[in-house]
């Protein structure tokens, strides 16, 4: 009952977000240092994550959940890769 | 009725945390208006899915999983960020003084 109430807006949130990833892609491309590019990447992958989800329930399938958390795994190592990287080639 | 307002605010907070990673100044301002923002709409968005979905216990369960790993996950890579972004030379620009803002 309440899925089909809310199946109404999802898609505009879907694009909504899908906007404020572009807007946040400026600051990967033309960010000034790594630490600022590293900071919108890790940005953007979360919205890519609550992206996945929201497709889930738009088409019905649960199984894409799985997707958003090693999605959301991958970000946590990479994050930490990047960092480690940077600190060693200080 | 609760999901619409979650979803509502989640989408606007999210969109205030992009706006602070492009217009503010420094590394570091940009890494607290990110993992704040970025953390605390994602979370309400997946309560706000989780509370609306169809899908059984277990699928529900998973929206909350996702919730509790970005919990988790998103202030320690900021906080692995901040760390290595200071230990590699950037300064902080952005410099607070609020007695001279009183005082001029």
């Amino acid at each position: 009952m309440a899925q089909e109430n809310l199946l109404v807006i999802l898609p505009y949130a879907v694009a909504f977000l899908v906007f404020t990833a572009t807007l946040v892609s400026y600051r990967v491309i033309f960010g000034p240092t790594l630490a600022d590019r590293a900071v919108a990447l890790n940005t953007a992958t979360t919205k890519a994550v609550v992206i996945i989800a929201m497709l889930s329930l738009l088409y019905d399938a649960p199984y894409l959940l799985d997707v958003s958390l090693v999605l959301l795994m991958v970000n946590a190592v990479g994050g930490l890769i990047i960092a480690k990287y940077m600190e060693v080639r200080a | 009725m609760i999901e619409w307002a979650f979803l509502l605010f989640g989408l606007f907070i999210m969109f205030f945390g992009a706006l602070g990673l492009l217009r503010f100044p420094d590394v570091y301002t940009r890494l607290h208006a990110t993992a704040k923002c970025d953390t605390g709409g994602a979370i309400s968005i997946l309560l706000a899915l989780a509370i609306a979905s169809n899908f059984p216990v277990t699928g529900k369960l998973k929206f909350l999983v996702i919730a509790f790993m970005i919990a988790m996950i998103n202030p320690m890579v900021s906080h692995a960020i901040a760390r290595a972004a200071y230990k590699s030379g950037v300064k902080p620009k952005a410099v607070v003084d609020m007695y001279a803002w009183d005082n001029p």
